[in-house]
């Protein structure tokens, strides 16, 4: 039997790996992975939790956030797509300026 | 059954640090592939069987399909590597490493340091266990949560109807996916 | 991973009470399933071969294994003549049924295709990571063959004191595991086509992705409908309601039945809808690059999940494993032996008709394929499963 407790340390480390990557990369794509390993995180946080309270409410909560991510990453994706016709680049550090 | 976690919880931890510390964004890609695939196993062996089927089907199937688009459409250029000036990379691997430390030893301390029949539930979960059944999660969802379960559906359609404006290509364009010269 | 409900005799892998026996149970049925999957992707790939061929009034492979004559042994010691004859007689029946083999094509698509694929050079195109050159035919035919962990094979028997049930995982997420896999069975078709540094591939691959996901819509309503008709997710627990001839699910839910067939042709990319590897316009298509032993694995895959549609048709819509009119003793080990040569009948019959049709269907082009799976079997999915919603509220069903 795995302790609880264990899956929480575990979504705190992916949940610190996903937080160093958004600030350390500089391509805008891998920014954006790095996010989803953090709502990947919280997800499992959250199941976890849902299993130690035995409450199903975590579980619906993790629907939802999958549904925001989900509308989060199809228009975030067409952001970069924008900013790379523009620009052709998705450095940060080169589209850190307003102007084109 | 620790076994197990413990090797998915490698594949995790290594999938993770891959999406960082790759360059090329396609192998990022399916670094974060697997991860997602094994954060799946992890909610089937917590008993949210709806939530890995949902998993794999939305995040796995879907997101990172639409990820691995963009990617090979667009051609990324593989990062260069940062000449000079690793401060930041350094500060933040440090407290990002201090943070897990911490919140780790918070949930270790956990495990033993409750009084009375809390560490067996911190250990095994609520007695009685849990039921992460389709049927369960769907009274769940038109009952209590209804309404934000309507209101998901208005965000998708904006979030349909706002990525297509944003992609939409305006006039004559650069051809993206095959940059060719005019032939004259 | 397993249900706790489900105790019947089929414990969950991680309880430690008689966990040797539940393993090699679990074993057992890991290698029937396998040898099931490969004997029938084995033979869809003949009946495509041999099949194809007749269709197009030719006659097809025929001469692999066909020119060997039996060897014949004389002696003239008249002690020994009853032996030699003997041995004659059975080394010319073997080689009859061998000859016969070979006319029929079998030798060649068996053996001769495998034999080649195995011996042709495996080369990477320049500047293309060998790593997911490798990764793409594995990603191609994974969920393919994992999806045959939720498929029932033959209804439910007893051997000695353990009831044995026929299906390799019986998930809380019956159906839904099936949808996962097919969601990921993009992923193959995807790095297929960028591995290949070549405009063509990335072509062929970018359609069959967007065809494929297009597709997994009208899959999903349509599975919802079917879900929603038998109250269950669990696909064992589907057959059983169908146990009457009139419960079959092609009779309650035809268009569901009508839908799913034409989405299965997409998503498998066979029929009509083989845009993505037309062989006439894009060379290969996607797997334009492959060859030897890795363009044999995706063959393979293709042949599996022609297989697995055929499957999730008869147990959804055609009975599984009942005959008719016939009821046969439950648990019974030779009934289950029965239902499922049943199965493999009707499952024959789907892989042929989902063959034939290959052959003789022109196929869509590429925006009548799209308008097909957006305008038509999406809402067509919706509202068929409006309508058996509500026929489940109203308490018909």
């Amino acid at each position: 039997m795995v302790p609880i407790s264990f899956y929480l340390i575990l979504a705190a480390v992916m949940f610190s790996i996903g937080a160093i990557g958004v600030v350390v990369r500089r391509s805008a794509i891998v920014v954006f992975m790095c996010i989803e390993l953090m709502l990947n995180a919280v997800n499992l946080t959250f199941v976890a939790f849902s299993k130690l309270t035995g409450n199903l409410d975590g579980q619906v909560g993790v629907f939802f956030v999958m549904v925001v991510a989900a509308a989060e990453a199809a228009v975030g994706l067409a952001i970069i797509i924008s900013v790379f016709r523009q620009t052709k680049s998705i450095e940060t550090t080169e589209v850190a300026e307003l102007k084109f | 059954m620790i076994v197990l976690f413990s090797i998915m919880a490698l594949i995790v931890v290594v999938s993770a640090l891959g999406v960082v510390l790759n360059r090329n964004p396609v192998y990022g890609a399916l670094c974060l592939v697997a991860n997602l695939l094994t954060v799946a196993g992890f909610f089937a062996m917590l008993d949210a069987h709806f939530l890995a089927a949902v998993q794999i089907i939305v995040y796995a199937g879907a997101i990172m399909v639409l990820f691995l688009f963009v990617i090979m459409l667009l051609n990324f250029k593989v990062e260069p590597r940062k000449g000079k000036g690793y401060a930041i990379e350094i500060f933040t691997w440090a407290s990002g490493f201090v943070f897990a430390a911490v919140v780790a030893r918070v949930f270790w301390g956990a495990l033993r340091g409750f009084r009375g029949g809390q560490a067996e539930i911190m250990a095994a979960g609520a007695p009685g266990g849990i039921e992460g059944s389709v049927k369960a999660i769907g009274k769940l969802l038109y009952t209590d949560y209804l309404f934000p379960f309507e209101a998901s559906s208005v965000l998708l359609i904006a979030a349909i109807v706002g990525a297509l404006m944003l992609a939409k290509r305006k006039g004559t364009s650069q051809d993206t996916l095959a940059p060719s010269k005019p032939v004259r | 991973m397993f249900s706790g409900e489900h105790n019947r005799g089929v414990t969950p892998l991680f309880i430690e009470a008689d966990a040797d026996m539940e393993i090699l149970i679990l074993l057992i049925k890991l290698f029937v399933v396998f040898n099931v999957i490969m004997g029938l992707a084995s033979i869809c790939t003949w009946i495509e071969r041999k099949g194809s061929a007749l269709i197009q009034d030719r006659i097809g492979a025929n001469r692999a294994g066909a020119e060997f004559d039996a060897p014949k042994f004389q002696t003239d010691n008249f002690a020994l003549k009853p032996i030699f004859f003997g041995v004659n007689m059975a080394l010319a029946a073997g080689f009859a049924a061998f000859k016969f083999a070979g006319i029929l094509g079998l030798v060649n698509t068996l053996v001769c295709d495998g034999v080649k694929a195995l011996t042709k050079e495996d080369f990477v195109p320049d500047g293309v990571s060998t790593f997911v050159h490798a990764l793409a035919p594995f990603m191609a035919v994974f969920p393919v063959f994992v999806a045959f962990a939720i498929i029932p094979l033959a209804p439910e028997f007893t051997i000695g004191e353990y009831l044995i049930r026929p299906q390799v995982a019986s998930i809380n997420a019956g159906i839904l595991f099936f949808l996962a896999m097919g969601s990921i069975a993009v992923y193959g078709v995807v790095f297929a086509g960028w591995c290949g540094n070549n405009k063509f591939a990335l072509l062929g691959s970018l359609r069959a992705t967007a065809q494929m996901i297009s597709y997994e819509l009208a899959m999903g309503m349509a599975l919802v409908a079917v879900i929603v008709t038998y109250g269950t997710l669990d696909l064992y627990e589907m057959v059983q309601r169908q146990s009457s001839f009139s419960h079959w699910g092609v009779f309650t839910q035809p268009l569901t039945f009508l839908i799913l067939f034409v989405v299965g042709m997409a998503e498998t990319k066979r029929g009509p809808f083989d845009l993505p590897e037309s062989e006439s316009e894009l060379v290969a298509g996607y797997f334009t690059e492959y060859s030897g032993m890795k363009f044999l694995v995706f063959w393979l895959g293709e042949f599996a999940e022609i297989a697995l549609f055929a499957l999730i048709l008869t147990i959804l819509f055609f009975g599984g494993w009942h005959i008719p009119f016939v009821q046969l003793p439950e648990n019974a080990w030779w009934a289950a032996l029965i239902g499922h040569g049943v199965l493999m009948a009707k499952v024959m019959f789907f892989c042929v008709l989902q063959i034939v049709l290959r052959w003789t269907l022109p196929r869509f082009r590429y925006d009548q394929l799209m308008n097909l799976g957006w305008k038509m079997l999406l809402p067509l999915s919706i509202l068929n499963l409006m309508v058996y919603a509500g026929l489940r509220l109203g308490g018909v069903l």
